[in-house]
């Protein structure tokens, strides 16, 4: 559980806050994506979480961020980092080895796991990152996008209770973000780790988060789940956030009247928008309504 | 323009990276390369321009073999944008990072500084900003900037959109397109696939450092078996215009069949309603013939290899 209440962050160096008056309760076990234009303050936002505000940036702290209870001001970062994993944006300055293995091994041996324990999470979560067969690669050898899988495995390994990633997809492939995004997905409902990840790409957070935050001039102009932000399609737009492609289809069809269901979140709610646009639905030419398990529009497929 | 001939390629003696690639990229095309990670598509782009040299086989820039071009040569006809702006960044500001091509070949003359002066009101630089003190989409805008300035006839683009919002990810790939309609060759690795979808002319799509197909894009992305070997992802628009025709196969002969975009999608389905605005999907069911030219998905021209 995340208790973020009345937070406020100005950095030293800054003139104007970074992070304003923000406050969110953040249950267990939820999936939470974030995102906002660049600059929106994103970034300062998951500091919070993970204790790098106060405890690495200097500024000024208003209001409190509470893990487990536990206020992240008075707890020191060694303790918070037991309980929160994080990924930075800039992995090149989170990976601390020259090779895959050890750089698996930094943590979990830091963290004093014991040594029985070591081998098998360290291949459970490369496994899970599809990257077993990198084990013994040199780090310097891999490519932007397999060393950013290498760091997220390093922090699954840890098993934190919080994840807290920034773009953690930033270079990955289509299908390997897809796979992160269903695994976090996993992480959260099954093992009940609450997951918070920033990004840019939404198509992806609306297909599996349960929640999504819009961020804007460091405090939250939307907070819901993805079906209902996607609903403010004009409003994101207006902000620079670009809907999911499937959105914006749902969406025209909704101004043409052709369709009245909620906001499409993703490819198959697309698919039953136009079934329900071009009459199929109507005419209970298939059971698309039913597979997909969405409630009927009132007025779907009429002209 | 770029040709590679059966090119292998590695980073350690003993492993080879890139295994057998061959193709062509004529001037003025604006080709991606898509794949999964390490792929090859990086190493791909630094044998482009001499950065690596082939193992084995030949990778020729107009004809001449980068093994006996040398680099300032290479540099002068093949621009390159690296994945991370930081990597290439190296001045104190924005004006001494836009000139610094220019002083490398010697050739900071009156005609170069008029061209600085361009790329900075084009882009709205603060000339005297120190670039690591600007936020990512400008240093990757100012990475841009200084690469083009010098106007390299090939512009090599490594995931020129990573870590940008959406709206400068706008304003990074529309100067891009700028300089593709001016008769630059653009090569670009990008995973965004909406991204490729709206801008690329030609895809060649790698995997495990060997290529899978190449073709015209829209062909490329509607091809499920090559989607397949390449673990891509089709854009959201011609995903949901497929499934529409796998669920429903009278549609294959209808607009919907070729769509690619949100408005190609709404204006296939007006047109579908407006034929028999009481039941479409029974109209389109009727006009089965090839008359307006639907093509099943998947069946594809594109050029497989192996």
């Amino acid at each position: 559980m995340i208790e973020v209440k009345n937070l406020s962050f100005t950095y030293k160096e800054g003139s104007a806050p970074t992070v304003r008056d923000v406050s969110l309760s953040i249950p267990d076990g939820q999936f939470v994506g974030i995102t906002g234009a660049a600059g929106s303050g994103k970034s300062t936002l998951t500091y919070a979480f993970n204790g790098i505000i106060p405890h690495c940036y200097p500024g000024d702290f208003y209001g409190s961020v509470l893990i487990d209870g536990k206020d992240t001001v008075e707890t020191s970062l060694t303790d918070i980092s037991r309980m929160v994993g994080s990924v930075c944006q800039d992995i090149d300055s989170q990976i601390v080895s020259s090779v895959v293995e050890d750089e698996m091994l930094y943590g979990l041996e830091n963290f004093g796991v014991p040594a029985t324990e070591i081998e098998p999470r360290m291949d459970e979560a490369l496994d899970a990152m599809g990257i077993s067969d990198l084990k013994y690669c040199n780090i310097a050898s891999l490519s932007g996008g397999q060393k950013q899988k290498v760091a997220v495995a390093a922090i699954l390994a840890l098993r934190p209770r919080v994840l807290v990633l920034d773009e953690p997809t930033a270079e990955l492939d289509p299908a390997s973000s897809h796979a992160v995004f269903a695994l976090l997905r996993d992480y959260a409902s099954k093992r009940g780790i609450t997951v918070i990840v920033i990004e840019q790409k939404i198509a992806l957070m609306s297909e599996f988060a349960d929640r999504l935050i819009i961020v804007k001039k460091g405090g939250i102009l939307l907070d819901g789940t993805p079906a209902e932000v996607l609903e403010n399609a004009e409003l994101l737009q207006a902000e620079g956030i670009n809907c999911p492609r499937a959105t914006s289809l749902g969406n025209e069809l909704a101004k043409r009247n052709l369709y009245a269901g909620p906001a499409c979140r993703n490819v198959a709610d697309a698919l039953r928008a136009c079934e329900i646009a071009l009459g199929f639905e109507a005419a209970g030419a298939n059971d698309a309504q039913a597979k997909l398990g969405a409630p009927s529009p009132a007025e779907g497929g009429q002209a | 323009m770029i040709e590679f001939r059966n090119v292998s390629a590695s980073y350690v003696a003993e492993h080879a990276l890139l295994k057998d690639v061959s193709f062509t990229i004529g001037k003025g095309e604006f080709v991606a390369f898509v794949g999964t990670n390490g792929a090859g598509k990086s190493t791909t782009m630094r044998l482009c321009n001499g950065l690596l040299k082939p193992m084995a086989g030949a990778v020729l820039v107009d004809g001449k073999p980068t093994t006996e071009l040398k680099t300032s040569e290479l540099a002068r006809k093949v621009g390159f944008l690296f994945q991370n702006p930081d990597r290439q960044i190296c001045c104190s500001t924005v004006r001494d990072e836009l000139e610094f091509s220019f002083k490398a070949q010697g050739k900071l003359d009156d005609a170069a500084r008029a061209k600085v002066d361009a790329a900075i009101e084009r882009f709205g630089f603060d000339p005297d900003a120190e670039p690591y003190l600007l936020n990512r989409g400008t240093r990757q805008l100012l990475a841009l900037a200084s690469i083009i300035v010098t106007e390299p006839p090939v512009i090599i683009l490594d995931e020129p959109t990573t870590g940008l919002d959406y709206l400068e990810c706008v304003k990074v790939m529309e100067v891009i397109r700028d300089l593709h309609e001016q008769g630059h060759t653009v090569i670009m690795v990008c995973h965004d696939m909406e991204v490729v979808a709206d801008y690329a002319d030609r895809l060649i799509a790698m995997t495990r450092g060997s290529l899978v197909a190449e073709g015209p894009t829209d062909e490329i992305l509607r091809n499920r078996e090559v989607l397949s070997r390449a673990d891509l992802i089709a854009p959201q628009c011609i995903s949901i215009a497929q499934a529409l025709c796998n669920r429903h196969p009278e549609l294959k002969a209808t607009a919907i069949a070729n769509a690619r975009t949100v408005e190609d999608l709404v204006a296939a389905i007006e047109e579908i309603r407006g034929a028999s605005p009481c039941a479409g999907a029974a109209n389109a069911s009727a006009g089965t013939d090839a008359a307006n030219g639907a093509v099943l998905p998947g069946a594809s021209s594109s050029q497989e290899v192996r």
